[in-house]
């Protein structure tokens, strides 16, 4: 049963790699990647169960946080140029 | 009462699977960025989802449980969050939707 | 704490293997440098998972925050400042590649000596390490063996190598504000 949700995430897993690797656009590989991202949690998670060591959990808490600010870093940056949120200097 | 709720674990951790991987390949065959973000959304509500009821229905009442219900309640604020930020900073960008006379 | 890998396990490890490789390829084929930022992301992530089922999860932590989140910003940062796309090879790298292959073929000839995965009489499990698994049980209350020896019985390199980091960090935080707005104001007077 672990067995078929893990080769489901991992089949998933492929699919997002081969559209990061397709996307015409910036934004399919951004979508990708959060994608991406967001099975790789459900993957530590199954495969904590299925070793019998569900102690990753706190991993996988800590991926998804990471995957979350990573994407909204790329977004931010993508629009504005810059991470801060400082304005720009004013003309002299 | 155990086998009641191995099966209905089981059930759920096969359609997440199922949904995950629909998701997955809606992914790859929808013709546009805009449609494709369903496909993640479909993978990141509905399959994260059930897998994890499924995997805490098999935990039981234990820290586990806790831990992949508070997995599962961040990654359900989070993902619409970003799918959100995501389009809307495609659309300012200038990503135009896909329309049905385009015939791709 | 050594597991050797099991018969279930390879169904994950090959397949994930499997993803890093082509995630190395494709990096390698990319030529817009934001793609291949992202991509480097994702090869973060499978490393991580990699490194959690070879037991690691200290190592596992350190890959996903630093790979995934951090290397992945600093990155388009850098590319701010430089163009987003690579320039077409001028000519075929042969020199390179020679080199390349000698190196590795020489580090997996290298490798062929090691001790096998999990080997008690590894020259690593013998000192120090039985005395500190025996040790933690008795005068810690944590019980991964790792983190107690990361935190407490070898704290200082702990330490340093935070300190390491840390200045590092800020120095290309540094680099990357101050000449982004010079660049800014620069182009400001131009126009």
């Amino acid at each position: 049963m672990f067995a078929v949700t893990m080769v489901a995430v991992l089949v998933t897993m492929g699919l997002a790699l081969t559209r990061a690797a397709l996307g015409p656009t910036l934004f399919d590989r951004i979508l990708a990647l959060n994608m991406f991202g967001t099975k790789t949690v459900l993957l530590i998670a199954v495969v904590g169960f299925l070793t019998g060591r569900p102690d990753f959990l706190d991993l996988a808490l800590l991926y998804a946080l990471m995957n979350f600010i990573g994407t909204i870093t790329v977004l931010r940056f993508l629009r504005f140029g810059h991470f801060t949120d400082e304005p720009e200097p004013e003309e002299p | 009462m155990e086998t009641v709720i191995a099966v209905l674990s089981w059930f759920c951790l096969v359609t997440g699977s199922a949904f995950a991987i629909i998701g997955g390949i809606g992914l790859l065959r929808l013709p546009d960025f805009y449609t494709r973000m369903h496909g993640g959304g479909i993978t990141d509500t509905l399959g994260a989802g059930l897998i994890m009821v499924g995997l805490s229905l098999q935990a039981g009442l234990s820290l586990i449980t806790v831990k992949l219900l508070l997995i599962l309640v961040f990654s359900l604020v989070a993902s619409p969050t970003a799918g959100y930020a995501l389009a809307k900073s495609a659309r300012t960008h200038g990503l135009e939707p896909w329309k049905r006379e385009d015939d791709r | 704490m050594s597991r050797l890998p099991t018969l279930g396990d390879q169904w994950v490890v090959i397949p994930l293997l499997v993803l890093l490789v082509c995630t190395a390829i494709t990096i390698i084929r990319m030529r817009s440098l934001m793609a291949a930022v992202l991509l480097t992301g994702i090869y973060s992530f499978l490393s991580a998972s990699w490194m959690l089922l070879l037991d690691a999860p200290d190592v596992a932590f350190t890959e996903a925050a630093v790979g995934a989140g951090l290397s992945t910003v600093l990155m388009l940062a850098t590319l701010a400042l430089t163009s987003r796309d690579a320039k077409p090879p001028v000519r075929r790298p042969w020199g390179p590649l020679f080199v390349v292959v000698v190196t590795g073929a020489a580090l997996v000839y290298g490798t062929l000596d090691m001790p096998h995965y999990g080997d008690p009489d590894a020259p690593a499990q013998r000192y120090p390490s039985p005395s500190y698994v025996e040790r933690t049980a008795a005068e810690t209350e944590i019980r991964n063996v790792v983190t107690v020896v990361l935190a407490s019985y070898r704290g200082y390199d702990t330490l340093g190598e935070t300190t390491v980091i840390f200045t590092a960090g800020i120095g290309v935080l540094l680099l990357l504000r101050g000449r982004a707005r010079r660049m800014g104001t620069r182009e400001r007077e131009k126009s």
